[in-house]
């Protein structure tokens, strides 16, 4: 599903250039649940950017279910967010001036689907996230835990093929972590593909593979 | 791009109270402006325009004059008259001609009602009276082609003429006598704005058939003679044949400037226009240029609006939102910005002028009151409007749209 070959990253500001990533080769199996891990500065998040379509790398393969995706521009780049990627964040990044229902809507009405389908599609997402009552309400009206919900049914609606989730528990309190997290692994279960980036060993032990980043290369080697 | 979209945007400029009130009111008052400076200004050249069609449209007057140079054998100095035979001699030989007319004047007594006063006392023929925008009020009529022709004793005067003599009585059936001979008033002057005029406007004159006129002046010959081209642009070619005609009649030089005079309403007519036009251009500048502080009011808030929501743009654009949706967002909040206040300047410029043309004009004095009065608010003024409306709503819409629509999502949505 995913193959990255030969990643690298490099930020140049000025005359200094920083290596962000340094050649990564990784691949992700349909159904598969990766935990990506490693302290500060190691570039999980850059490596999730590039994953997730949001940049752009500096050199390398990047084939996302067999689309050679590394050479996109950037209207381009934007659909394959829009159909094939899902985002939960780590600071949720709901629109806060629109209702619950209006954010689970928002990747529906970019891919220009039709009012019913995405009427059908919203209430059973919602549902499923168990706040159908909610959905009127704003996100400052809804605890932390409901607003991931909302992310996490939003992620869902246009049915991507791979969810990514960059610290997903990282603004909850234990109880609504536990709670996403139990979401996430009956996604998964019911096929779902997932990559997720934390630093937390515990949150990690739910995943099915752990990949390890140090300095912006792998630290278990090339998967 | 399904219509959804549009709602969607205008659900979200809904909910966010942005404090507008003061950009709203500079675009109210700029609309404002604008469209009363061009409605005022079209009502200065429409009002130009009719009072100067209050001496009549489209006229040549033609007057004798005296020769400046030799011609065969003929000395310079020669006075060169107009005679009445020459209306008819100068309509067979131009077909250009629509309409000609004789006209003599003397300075008479005229009395009636016991009153006594003194009114230039015109002769002239029916045709006279559609060249020069003589229109009778309700009850009476101008002389007609048989008064004429049997050279009756009858009048037509204006309404000033009847106002001195008859105060408010009805003047028309009335008799009036004119150097010892009786006249019968057919038809009394309707007022008109007036600018142009030659002895004294309209309203002081008494006219009455040329035949009737010439048993109280035997003086042959003629003030001047109207003529009426059947087209606008003859009017010069008529001005040559008229001087080739009667040049070889009474023996002068055709190209002889002094020979005949000519006084050319349309020519000045159309310098009139031009004045007015440029004063309309300027006016619609002046309101244009008001009209863009408004705008430039509303590029800057779009600015500010588009920082303030970077994180936002950038959560849309992880999402999958291509730059365009976000362009097309920002481009129409402008719109919705702009649809407001300019919305309300229009209804009430509309209601303005529609007042003030309801405050009736005194056409007896020459105040510029007639000409500020009238404010005419056209079809093509309104095109105008929103013609440069829709030019300063895309300007000032575009630059901070395409601003935010480039902005890198992972930036973007660090934003705090």
């Amino acid at each position: 599903m995913i193959e990255l070959k030969g990643i690298t990253k490099v930020y140049r500001t000025g005359s200094q250039a920083l290596e962000a990533l340094r050649g990564i080769t990784l691949s992700v199996e349909r159904g598969e649940f990766i935990s990506i891990m490693g302290p500060s500065g190691s570039g999980k998040s850059t490596l999730m950017n590039i994953i997730g379509c949001l940049d752009t790398p500096t050199s390398g393969d990047y084939v996302l279910d067999s689309d050679n995706v590394a050479g996109l521009t950037f209207d381009q780049l934007a659909a394959v967010r829009n159909r094939k990627i899902g985002f939960v964040f780590q600071n949720f990044n709901l629109l806060p001036y629109a209702t619950a229902w209006e954010n689970v809507e928002l990747p529906m009405l970019f891919d220009g689907k039709s009012h019913r389908r995405r009427r059908e599609r919203v209430t059973e997402l919602l549902n499923a996230v168990g706040l159908y009552d909610w959905r009127d309400h704003r996100p400052s009206e809804l605890s932390g835990g409901q607003q991931q919900r909302i992310a996490l049914a939003r992620a869902l609606a246009n049915d991507p093929l791979i969810l990514l989730a960059d610290e997903p528990t990282g603004n909850l309190d234990s109880k609504s972590g536990e709670e996403i997290m139990a979401i996430l692994v009956a996604l998964w279960k019911a096929g779902r593909t997932i990559v997720m980036v934390t630093h937390n060993d515990h949150i990690a032990a739910s995943s099915q593979r752990i990949v390890r980043l140090f300095d912006g290369a792998l630290a278990n080697g090339n998967q | 791009m399904n219509a959804t979209l549009p709602r969607f945007f205008w659900s979200e400029y809904r909910k966010r109270r942005k404090k507008t009130s003061l950009i709203t009111f500079a675009l109210f008052w700029g609309t404002l402006s604008i469209l009363l400076l061009m409605s005022f200004g079209r009502g200065l050249t429409t009002q130009f325009k009719t009072a100067f069609s209050g001496l009549g449209e489209t006229l040549i007057m033609v007057y004798g004059g005296q020769t400046s140079v030799e011609f065969e054998g003929l000395p310079k100095g020669r006075r060169i008259s107009l005679y009445p035979e020459d209306v008819d001699y100068l309509k067979e030989r131009i077909p250009e001609i629509r309409r000609i007319a004789p006209e003599e004047t003397l300075y008479l007594q005229v009395s009636a009602n016991g009153k006594e006063i003194n009114r230039a006392v015109h002769g002239t023929t029916e045709q006279f009276a559609m060249m020069r925008t003589q229109v009778p009020q309700m009850g009476g009529r101008f002389l007609d082609a048989d008064d004429c022709r049997e050279g009756r004793k009858v009048a037509f005067i204006g309404w000033q003429v009847a106002k001195d003599l008859f105060g408010d009585g009805d003047a028309v059936g009335r008799e009036i006598v004119v150097n010892r001979i009786p006249f019968r008033v057919i038809g009394v002057l309707k007022q008109k704005l007036q600018n142009s005029m030659y002895n004294g406007p309209d309203a002081d004159q008494v006219y009455i058939p040329f035949h009737a006129y010439m048993q109280i002046d035997n003086d042959r010959r003629l003030d001047q003679i109207h003529i009426q081209p059947k087209d606008k642009d003859d009017s010069t070619l008529i001005e040559d044949r008229v001087r080739t005609l009667l040049g070889r009649k009474y023996r002068f030089d055709a190209t002889d400037r002094y020979a005949l005079s000519f006084w050319n309403t349309i020519e000045n007519n159309q310098e009139g226009e031009a004045i007015f036009r440029g004063i309309e251009i300027f006016l619609g500048l002046v309101g244009a240029l008001t009209l863009l502080i408004g705008a430039v009011g509303v590029t800057n808030l779009m600015y500010a609006t588009a920082k303030e929501r970077t994180k936002e743009i950038g959560i849309k654009l992880a999402i999958g939102a291509r730059r365009s949706v976000i362009v097309q967002q920002f481009l129409l909040e402008t719109v919705f910005i702009f649809a407001k206040g300019t919305f309300w300047g229009f209804v009430t410029a509309f209601n303005v002028v529609n007042l003030v043309r309801l405050i009736p004009i005194d056409y007896s004095t020459f105040g510029v009151q007639a000409y500020l009065l009238r404010p005419v608010f056209s079809l093509d003024i309104f095109v105008i409007y929103m013609a440069v409306v829709s030019v300063l709503v895309f300007l000032s819409g575009i630059f901070p749209a395409l601003r935010a629509s480039r902005s890198n999502p992972i930036e973007s949505l660090r934003y705090e």
